[in-house]
């Protein structure tokens, strides 16, 4: 058998579907023709390619999508569901309506006073306390980190930048709020997303992986204004890798004068 | 973890018991992942397309029909959003030299080079024969399922999975001898970004 012969056999030999004689046929060939066989052997080389592992992250989205449909669908009722967008429907908008915000408030007050009477007068329970105090922070910490989250995949704009907004109030960024900023930073479609997200990052320099994923940014982003943004933050943050990819993005082709410009006297400083 | 066949549990979905879409993303999202991740090169963006594959199906369950084979299905969904993605946020194509690998001794890491290679192969063959090599050797699907994935003959799919097997090995011998000569070289003029994972 030639090669052409063989090419119509040859998927099947490799998914291990061909019948005795004509496998033995295909075998035949292989030992004689080195073309043929390297194309075996590089489709057998294909498994030393890892299996990738989404991250934990991934479960925690998909939940609070999950669970903002299933709230969502109880509210409006099965026959209004696929007139709506999945998600963006009720509970979170609701929660920015001004019954919205005065229920979160109370909400907020009442565990606040709650807590507070609850330190005060367990004093001799110390340990216990402070255990029940840590366990109802990591909650209400755990919420807003959904809420964040949440938002920030939202389809209308103004909903995302309500998220990165809310993410502001943090004192050190969860990890996984730091990587969902980032990939707006990287992906978000609107431009003042974008900006509200490097302005959200700003505060967490300290972060080695947000000035890797703001440096990161850089070559990608299209926007001129965001561009000039991010060379801002570089220059503020004296960022020391910064020069490098600053003078990369001069050589892009078709850069913005104004980008360019700011790139030049970007790495004047950073020098 | 519920043993019941996928059909059930997305008819489940169809009829309001969202929650039991849970069970389905635990045993898809890997697999969805992983075929994203081969197909682009992009961690960060094979998450949210996979978050996007399970928003679509809450979406559009009432589309599913009792009957339809649910692997189908999902992967029918998983191309649409990624072409749906790519219609709206077109490619970038850089090259981030900090993304090269580090330049080892061949006996040392002769594997780790070898599957480096092959990705960069991989990643520079067209679209469409990427996809069906993807299909095809990882995501284990049969030359049925892929020639109803893409409406087409089975025979075209044997014709296309040979003739992309074809390009991979040309594109890989050439890498190969490539880096044999001068690593950095080779990686530089090669290959498309790979964006270190979040």
């Amino acid at each position: 058998m030639n090669c052409e012969q063989i090419a119509e056999l040859l998927p099947d030999y490799l998914q291990d579907t061909l019948s005795g004689e004509k496998k033995e046929l295909v075998g035949l060939h292989l030992a004689q023709c080195a073309e043929c066989r390297d194309e075996v052997a590089v489709w057998k080389k294909l498994t030393l390619l890892p299996i990738e592992q989404p991250s934990a992250e991934s479960r925690l989205r998909f939940e609070a999508m999950l669970h903002a449909y299933l709230e969502g669908r109880e509210r409006t009722g099965p026959g209004l569901e696929r007139e709506r967008h999945v998600g963006t429907g009720s509970f979170w908008p609701w929660l920015r309506t001004p019954v919205g915000a005065l229920a979160w408030s109370a909400a907020l007050l009442v565990i606040g006073i709650f807590a507070g009477n609850f330190w005060g007068n367990r004093t001799a329970h110390n340990t216990t306390s402070q255990d029940e105090m840590a366990q109802m922070h990591q909650e209400l910490t755990n919420m807003r980190q959904l809420v964040v989250l949440s938002m920030l995949q939202q389809q209308s704009a103004s909903e995302r930048l309500q998220g990165v907004s809310w993410s502001r109030g943090e004192e050190h960024l969860d990890p996984q709020i730091t990587a969902a900023l980032l990939r707006t930073l990287r992906y978000d479609a609107s431009v003042d997303v974008r900006l509200a997200a490097l302005d959200a990052l700003s505060k967490h320099a300290s972060q080695p992986q947000v000035r890797r994923g703001v440096l990161e940014a850089l070559q990608p982003e299209q926007s001129p204004l965001v561009q000039v943004a991010l060379i801002d933050q570089l220059v503020e943050w004296r960022d020391r890798d910064a020069a490098q990819h600053l003078r990369n993005l001069e050589q892009t082709p078709n850069l913005n004068p104004a980008v360019k410009q700011r790139a030049e006297w970007a790495v004047s400083k950073l020098n | 973890m519920s043993l019941a066949p996928d059909e059930e549990l997305m008819l489940d979905v169809r009829n309001g018991a969202g929650e039991r879409l849970g069970v389905l993303f635990d045993r898809y999202q890997a697999p969805l992942y992983n075929f994203y991740a081969k197909l682009t090169g992009d961690r960060a963006l094979s998450e949210d397309l996979v978050q996007e594959v399970f928003l679509r199906i809450l979406k559009y369950s009432r589309s599913y029909q009792p009957g339809t084979p649910f692997r189908a299905w999902i992967y029918q969904i998983a191309r649409n959003a990624r072409v749906d993605h790519y219609r709206k946020t077109p490619k970038h194509i850089t090259f981030e030299p900090e993304m090269a690998p580090p330049v080892k001794p061949k006996d040392e890491a002769q594997r780790s080079q070898e599957a480096e290679l092959l990705h960069r192969a991989l990643m520079q063959m067209p679209e469409a024969k990427r996809e069906i090599l993807v299909l095809s050797r990882f995501q284990e699907l049969k030359y049925e399922e892929i020639a109803r994935l893409l409406d087409c003959e089975l025979g075209t799919v044997k014709t296309r999975i040979h003739r992309a097997i074809q390009e991979l090995r040309q594109i890989f011998r050439q890498l190969e001898s490539g880096a044999a000569g001068s690593p950095t070289t080779a990686t530089a003029q090669a290959i498309p970004p790979r964006r270190a994972g979040t």
